[in-house]
């Protein structure tokens, strides 16, 4: 029998991207870090052990918040035919999510505040289904809004209510 | 909203039926009889002559009763509806007035309702849902309050353009199933009969503690279970088989109560489901919005050979509190062969009425690797166990030796569980529909309209990778949203997506000869 596989969806998203969430993985990490070696500086006997640990948490949790942006950007992949939408995402379990243009129900684009600063936008498609919107993330503004245009006109030709 | 004028000029507005009211007060009844009962109590408390507690106590019912009275007038002039050609209008609110609208050709499902006071009336209460799924605000509009008769006049109409379409007889519609009583014996085997004595006494505790009478006192607890500790080969037997019986009972009970007068029938393009002896019910689906049917079997109707059917449709509400059964519920609890039989009538007279060959059974196993998948996590959870208690023994020796029992017990009944979970895997696609099976403690077979599929999500784990398996779930807009093949081997599940709705996952694949 053929081996049969899922090929990656075609686009990436912006490589911008990579820069905006590692903007907001700091935003995280770096009060967390702080956090643990502030307390131990002025709460914890100063034990070489303890040191050590705290300040292997810390390493961590920058060195995560440093390489995980560019994880995501390398599985999270996307793609619009004339009769799908194909989004693949996930780092440990991937997903793939798949929905043809005639099932989709709205076309939603969102900006969130530090995105905003990078030029970005997210494009939510959801279908009838309430297993989850299909969510693209990350994209640049403008192709963003061009693809919920996109997908708005040709769901809005497709007759009947998608479900 | 604004009301068009055209065609809705001509059509009077209606309101509820008269009794309404009436109706209410009874019903208040449940409430203003226990207030009445606590009125009662504080007076005693307060060393007041005996007259003046009744007649305290009368004026709280009193009180209770009239405001519900006075609140059902309300309703019956504030409420007003009316079913024109295009929609069916419904304008309700005593302060918030509220104009509230549904077009016709969104009416999926009329759901009439009578518990026992109302049929005493000789009302019932009609629900009208449509499709919709997203909106936070319910997409029903609830008819409290119409005479039976109107209710059902209400319920064809409302759904006569489907009736219209399929040029079907109005009456008489063609059975499907009806209730045999010897299905009851199938209404103990659940979970419900080995907790019922418990919530019971629970219940009871709570009535017996409007009266006033505090029979669970501490010091009495207290009693009792020293008692049960010190003569534990008397009590034990004794719990068990009153929690038991009590069980059984409130088991037996609730199938009566949910299932009596029960018919499934096949009525001028709408699935219909009556039943209830006390309340009534009639759930009508219009079947273009059915996308396929479950038969569930939770493990210990599974092992008396017991199934049930639901259905797999757009647009159906989700279950209230106070209901017992899914709404969704197509069967009560029946042999499964008879389950099987119905599951295949209903999805026969669905809009794809191809026949199913091999029925429901018959389903493609799924790989061994998925059966490691199960064992495994079984053996490590019975291992972890084991050794919890084996490092709690080495630091307290607390550890009583007959405690050692519970992973000798786990580890059978663990693998057994495991085995039969990968055993229940299953999948096949016939002409019309996507089958597949999964589940132990409750197993369910689903039937899902391939027309029905809105799209794939597609999930393989970082173990599932290295098994070679993959969870291909198809997504619907019907029953839970998505119904998943589980753990199957990579590239049959793949092929199976691409096979079930040709063309939509086929240009994503890569096809490789090995």
């Amino acid at each position: 029998m053929a081996e049969v596989t899922l090929r990656p969806p075609r686009n990436l998203a912006d490589p911008r991207a990579i820069a905006w969430w590692t903007v907001q993985s700091f935003l995280l990490a770096v009060p967390l870090a702080a956090a643990a070696v502030a307390g131990y500086w002025f709460f914890a006997p100063h034990s070489p052990a303890l040191g050590f640990a705290v300040a292997a948490l810390a390493a961590a949790c920058l060195l995560l918040a440093a390489l995980a942006p560019r994880a995501c950007y390398r599985v999270q992949r996307w793609e619009i035919t004339d009769e799908a939408v194909y989004v693949r995402s996930g780092w440990l379990t991937h997903t793939w999510r798949v929905a043809p243009m005639s099932r989709i129900q709205t076309v939603d684009t969102a900006r969130g505040p530090v995105q905003r600063l990078f030029g970005l936008a997210d494009v939510t498609v959801t279908t009838a289904s309430s297993a989850g919107a299909i969510k693209i993330e990350a994209l640049d503004h403008e192709l963003a809004a061009e693809l919920a245009a996109r997908l708005t006109a040709i769901t809005q030709a497709t007759p009947g209510d998608a479900t | 909203m604004s009301t068009r004028q055209e065609a809705a000029v001509e059509v009077v507005w209606s309101a509820l039926h008269r009794r309404v009211p009436l109706a209410t007060a009874v019903v208040s009844l449940a409430i203003a009889a226990p207030a009445g009962i606590g009125a009662t109590r504080i007076l005693l408390g307060m060393d007041l002559p005996y007259a003046l507690v009744a007649a305290g106590a009368a004026g709280t019912v009193l009180l209770v009763v009239v405001a519900a009275y006075v609140h059902g007038v309300a309703r019956l002039r504030t409420t007003r509806f009316r079913l024109t050609a295009e929609r069916l209008e419904l304008r309700v609110g005593i302060l918030t007035r509220q104009h509230r609208a549904i077009p016709r050709d969104r009416v999926r499902s009329v759901d009439v309702k009578a518990d026992v006071v109302r049929r005493a009336f000789g009302l019932a209460v009609v629900k009208v849902g449509t499709g919709e799924h997203t909106s936070g605000e319910s997409a029903e509009l609830t008819l409290n309050g119409l005479a039976a008769a109107e209710a059902e006049s209400l319920r064809r109409t409302l759904l006569s353009g489907v009736a219209a379409r399929e040029s079907v007889q109005e009456d008489g519609g063609q059975a499907i199933a009806g209730l045999r009583w010897q299905w009851v014996r199938y209404a103990p085997l659940s979970i419900w009969v080995f907790v019922g004595g418990a919530v019971a006494i629970g219940a009871i505790k709570k009535v017996l503690d409007v009266f006033g009478l505090d029979v669970f006192s501490a010091s009495m607890a207290k009693a009792a279970w020293e008692w049960l500790i010190a003569n534990p080969w008397i009590s034990v037997p004794v719990v068990v088989t009153g929690s038991l019986l009590v069980g059984l009972v409130g088991a037996v009970g609730l199938f009566a109560e949910t299932w009596g007068g029960y018919r499934l029938e096949w009525e001028a393009g709408t699935l219909r489901v009556r039943r209830g002896l006390l309340t009534r019910r009639s759930l009508t689906l219009e079947t273009g919005r059915l996308r396929g049917v479950v038969v569930a079997e939770p493990l210990l109707l599974r092992l008396g050979g017991g199934a049930k059917v639901r259905a797999v449709a757009v647009g159906l509400r989700k279950a209230e509190g106070d209901e017992s059964e899914e709404v969704s519920a197509l069967t009560p609890p029946m042999p499964r062969a008879e389950a099987v039989r119905v599951a295949s009538r209903v999805l026969h007279a669905s809009p794809s009425p191809v026949a199913m060959a091999g029925g429901l059974d018959d389903l493609r196993p799924h790989p061994k690797a998925a059966r490691s998948r199960r064992v495994r996590p079984a053996l490590a959870t019975v291992a972890t166990l084991a050794a919890a208690m084996a490092v709690a023994d080495l630091l307290t020796g607390w550890i009583p030796a007959a405690a050692w029992a519970l992973p000798l017990i786990a580890l059978p009944v663990a693998s057994a569980l495991a085995l039969d979970a990968y055993r229940g895997l299953g999948h096949r696609l016939t002409g019309s529909h996507l089958l597949t099976r999964a589940g132990s403690a409750l197993r369910t077979t689903v039937a899902l309209d391939r027309g029905g599929i809105v799209g794939w999500r597609i999930r393989q784990s970082f173990f599932q990778r290295r098994l070679g398996l993959i969870t291909v779930a198809a997504t619907t807009a019907a029953g839970d949203g998505h119904y998943d093949v589980l753990d199957v081997d990579a590239s049959e599940g793949l092929d199976l997506a691409a096979q079930a709705v040709p063309g939509l996952l086929e240009p994503f694949l890569l096809r490789r000869e090995s």
